[in-house]
């Protein structure tokens, strides 16, 4: 198991076979307009990608997995008209100039490409920048009618192994719903059945009567942050590095013993931590946002299509003294519960919901904040599976605009085979507050397990 | 208002029964006239006795030699005939190739990859998008895959694989639906007007199939989208020559490697309409295959008005100024094929329009050309000669233009405009998707006569007519089995883009 350390300096590993549209099977009903949430339209300026990486245990012919996945595709297309449209900017009386959708059937870019080795060796040998390569994305052309939203690359690995990259708008889907489509493109895929599609409609209006919270903190928050333009400077000026690791088994590590909490709480609190000592600060804690998926909250099924996620600042009620880091980490995922269990409620977001409404017309940006991504209910109640013998091994996630903050940690599911309470964090951050993180015994104490390395340097590895 | 209208109305009732009586009276001449002669024979029969009659036969005088000379005779003059008329040329069944659904091209996405292509045209990209809305295709039509790449690669290991996709789908097809076994084949006939590699696109089918050494192969290229039916009159000829033998027709068009990257207008129109298709037809004059066989071939004429400069360059492939190669078609494309369709018309007709209309033309003929009456010329109906027509979708102007000078309905063309809708300008094959489509409607009976006409570069018009041998069932595969039950479709005049 080791193979030796291989240089940034790569040549191209990643070579493009072509780029083509991939259309539904099904023309659609022409000329329809979809709109967007107000969730949609804060979160404009950004986009996601995704990149899947999957093992085989069966050789196969180089491009016969991709000529199935692409059919599949397209069949899966017919239930996304609102993917295969396009952007288009018109007013109609009531609304100023938004986007909306017209589902005018003209498909999603689909590219395909190979890569030399591995899927393991690419793993242990790859930075951001050429995972980036596994997952095509192209900013909006200045006709952007003719602008694809979503594109999708699938990239065959020559000695086995398969990567699947989706990157898409954030106007069109966050993140739990563009996993929803590669869940539902793998159920296809593999059963011919499509188990979840996808549902669209419009935010549901406001169940009980409107009673405007005194202190809702969730919109206090967005008021804030939409008028942010542009991005503090030293976020610009700092390298952004991302690495992953593997943590067996937050529960037991951190000790905690209150029922209720989630993994996803300890791990960012975890890192809150870790983060604001990396900062140099001693005795305050860096700005956190999470970001929570309220599906449930407003009775909307997983399968809704469209942006229902929201940022939630977490406030420290106590001034913090930072002795025992036990208690500091204590003290802070109780904060981050409270955020998850009580303040995030759904009245709070129906007075969020109609503030967007009328007030507001920018999008939202995160600042230098720290942002925590909770995904980790994703890989439940299956996996996604493409094929018998596909294995998924692995999952990147990417956001990027003014919602990445100053720093990311997403929360992802893991493989099945690490342990149901393991999980996957793939943590952004500039690169000198990485190297000290990395480096801190609080989070060491985890144990985490580094799958990828930090560019150009050799890091200790549990 | 309605007293000025009744008149009009019962007049026209009128002349359409003066009308019915004229041709019921003409065509049936012969049978009317037999009818009072059987009469008074039978007549006379009845009213002399039987003794009579015996007399009458007793008295003929039939000696063993007149006898053994008039059979002879008789026998003689018989197999005469036989053997000097033509043999009968079935169509034993055909198979159209359906596009995978994967290759599907709505025009968004045409309009899309042509704005992405032709990045410094956009008075061309506006051009297509114009001739696309008026162009009468519909959204499911399919292009081959090498086309639907940015750019697009139409390399020769592209149009290959897109020759071996369309033509062993299609043939494999035909073995399945006929039972042919790929040894069997006698004559192969392909016809593929653009791409014609080294080797030939027959030896590339024979390659595949492993036919036999012996077997008398063709291959056809450059004769335009009328060249389906000069394969068909190919075939017809060559079995003429060789007894007991069968012929299997590939015709297709493959559109990789003519996909034109220059921005020329004229140019630019075969992008929008040409599409991916083929067909696979076996023809045979076995007598074996009389009973299974689903048409019987009945007249093939072919009109060449190539000797006219005007419309040798009507349809011509050349380089534009930035020396990239595409078919331009000129502006009087319409009257030439008006014209090529009247010289075909003056021959086919009096081979299959009934002695009235022949009387009427002839008729109108004289009074126009001896005796110089100002008569408009006498457009013959060949409703009454065709219950089905299938006119090459070549576009929707040319089948609105056909729709005019033939006088058909809505109906008659159906089949045409659907075929343009669902599947494009296939060229050559589209004669077969149109045929395909009257058979899946369940509308092709038994004795029902078809009129197959085609119109290609050079410029030609070539028609066939086949008489249907047994009433067909409702396919159940086939191009057109998914999608026949939401076919007609109304077809507006510009689809808003």
């Amino acid at each position: 198991m080791f193979a030796k350390e291989k240089t940034v300096m790569e040549e191209n590993r990643v070579r493009l076979i072509c780029k083509r549209t991939v259309v539904s099977t099904k023309p659609v009903e022409q000329g329809r307009l979809y709109r967007f949430s107000v969730f949609d339209h804060v979160m404009e300026p950004n986009h996601i990608r995704f990149v899947y990486y999957y093992q085989s245990s069966k050789t196969r012919e180089p491009g016969e997995i991709t000529k199935k996945l692409r059919e599949s595709l397209a069949y899966t297309l017919n239930c996304y008209p609102i993917v295969t449209g396009r952007l288009v900017k018109e007013t109609d009386g009531t609304e100023e100039n938004r986007w909306k959708v017209k589902s005018n059937d003209a498909g999603v870019r689909m590219i395909e490409a190979r890569a030399t080795g591995t899927v393991e060796e690419w793993r242990r040998s790859v930075n951001r920048e050429e995972e980036l390569k596994l997952v095509h994305w192209e900013d909006m052309y200045h006709l952007p009618y003719y602008w694809s939203t979503f594109y999708v690359q699938v990239t065959e690995f020559e000695s086995g192994g398969l990567a699947i990259g989706l990157s898409c708008t954030h106007l069109l889907a966050d993140p739990v719903c563009a996993m929803m489509f590669i869940r539902t493109w793998a159920d296809l895929t593999l059963t011919r059945n499509m188990m979840t599609p996808p549902i669209f409609h419009s935010l549901p209006p406001r169940r009980f009567s409107s009673h405007k919270l005194s202190n809702n903190q969730l919109l206090s928050h967005y008021i804030k942050y939409c008028s942010l333009t542009a991005p503090p400077l030293n976020i610009t000026e700092d390298h952004m590095v991302t690495i992953t690791l593997l943590f067996p088994d937050p529960m037991v590590q951190s000790g905690e013993n209150e029922a209720g909490l989630t993994a996803f709480e300890i791990l960012s609190g975890l890192f809150c931590v870790c983060v604001s000592r990396a900062k140099g600060k001693r005795n305050e804690l860096t700005d956190m946002s999470l970001c929570l998926d309220v599906r449930k909250l407003l009775r909307l099924d997983q399968s809704y299509f469209g942006n229902c996620m929201v940022y939630h600042k977490v406030h420290y009620s106590k001034p913090v003294k930072a002795i025992d880091r036990l208690l500091l980490l204590s003290y802070v995922v109780q904060e981050i519960h409270n955020v998850t269990k009580g303040l995030l409620d759904y009245h709070a977001v129906m007075d969020l919901v109609e503030w967007l409404g009328s007030n507001n017309n920018n999008p939202i940006s995160n600042g230098s904040d720290l942002v925590c991504t909770n995904l980790e209910n994703m890989g439940n109640p299956r996996p996604m599976m493409f094929e018998e013998d596909l294995m998924l091994s692995h999952l990147s996630c990417y956001v990027e605009g003014p919602v990445a903050g100053g720093g990311q940690v997403i929360v992802l599911p893991s493989s099945s085979g690490d342990g149901p309470m393991s999980r996957v964090v793939m943590v952004s951050l500039p690169q000198r507050e990485m190297v000290k993180v990395l480096e801190d015994e609080l989070l060491q104490s985890f144990s985490p397990v580094l799958l990828w390395r930090l560019q150009n340097k050799k890091i200790n590895k549990d | 208002m309605s007293q000025a209208t009744m008149p009009d109305f019962s007049s026209s009732v009128k002349l359409k029964y003066v009308k019915l009586g004229y041709q019921y009276l003409v065509n049936h001449f012969l049978s009317l006239l037999l009818i009072p002669i059987m009469a008074i024979i039978a007549v006379e029969l009845l009213r002399m006795g039987p003794e009579d009659i015996l007399n009458v036969w007793n008295s003929l005088h039939f000696d063993i030699v007149q006898v053994l000379c008039s059979s002879f005779l008789v026998i003689f003059i018989s197999t005469v005939y036989f053997m000097s008329k033509p043999r009968t040329v079935y169509l034993v069944d055909y198979s159209c190739y359906k596009p995978p659904v994967t290759c599907r091209v709505p025009f968004a996405t045409f309009m899309e990859h042509s704005r992405l292509i032709l990045k410094d045209s956009p008075k061309s990209v506006e051009f297509q998008m114009r001739i696309l809305e008026r162009s009468g295709l519909g959204e499911e039509t399919c292009l081959p895959p090498a086309i639907h790449y940015i750019p697009p690669t139409p390399t020769m290991d592209e149009a290959r694989s897109e020759a071996q996709m369309v033509i062993f789908t299609a043939m494999d097809d035909l073995f399945k639906k006929t039972g042919l076994l790929p040894k069997d084949i006698d004559i192969l006939i392909v016809n593929c007007s653009l791409f014609s590699p080294t080797p030939s696109l027959s030896a590339m089918v024979i390659n595949k199939y492993k036919l036999r050494s012996n077997i008398k192969s063709f291959n056809l290229s450059g004769m335009g989208c009328s060249a389906g039916l000069i394969s068909v009159d190919l075939a017809r000829d060559l079995l003429q020559v060789h007894p007991n033998s069968n012929a299997v027709i590939v015709s297709t068009e493959i559109i990789t490697p003519n996909y034109y990257k220059g921005n020329e207008r004229a140019m630019l129109l075969p992008n929008c309409l040409f599409r991916m298709g083929s067909a696979a037809i076996l023809m045979s004059n076995r007598r074996s295959d009389r009973w299974r066989a689903k048409y019987k071939l009945c007249h093939l004429v072919r009109t060449h008005r190539g000797a006219d400069d005007k419309s040798f360059y009507c349809v011509y492939e050349q380089e534009d100024r930035e020396g990239k190669i595409g078919i331009n078609l000129s502006k009087d494309l319409m009257a030439i094929a008006g014209e090529a369709l009247k010289a075909n018309i003056t021959t086919i007709g009096p081979l299959v329009l009934p002695a009235s209309e022949q009387l009427l033309f002839l008729l109108s003929l004289i009074g126009r050309k001896i005796f110089n009456l100002k008569w408009k010329p006498y457009i013959p109906d060949f409703k009454l000669a065709f219950e089905h027509f299938c006119i090459h979708a070549g576009g929707r102007a040319v089948i609105d233009e056909l729709q005019k000078n033939l006088q058909l309905s809505g109906e008659h063309v159906e089949a045409s405009r659907m075929t343009l809708h669902r599947f494009g300008n296939t060229s050559s094959s589209s004669l077969w998707y149109e045929l395909c489509y009257i058979e899946s409607k369940g509308r092709m009976r038994r004795g029902d006569r078809v009129w197959q006409i085609a119109f290609g570069s050079g410029f030609k018009c070539n028609s066939a007519v086949w008489k249907c041998n047994r009433t067909i069932k409702t396919p159940k595969d086939g191009p057109w089995s998914d999608c026949i039950d939401r076919y007609p479709v109304f077809i507006p005049e510009v689809v808003k883009l």
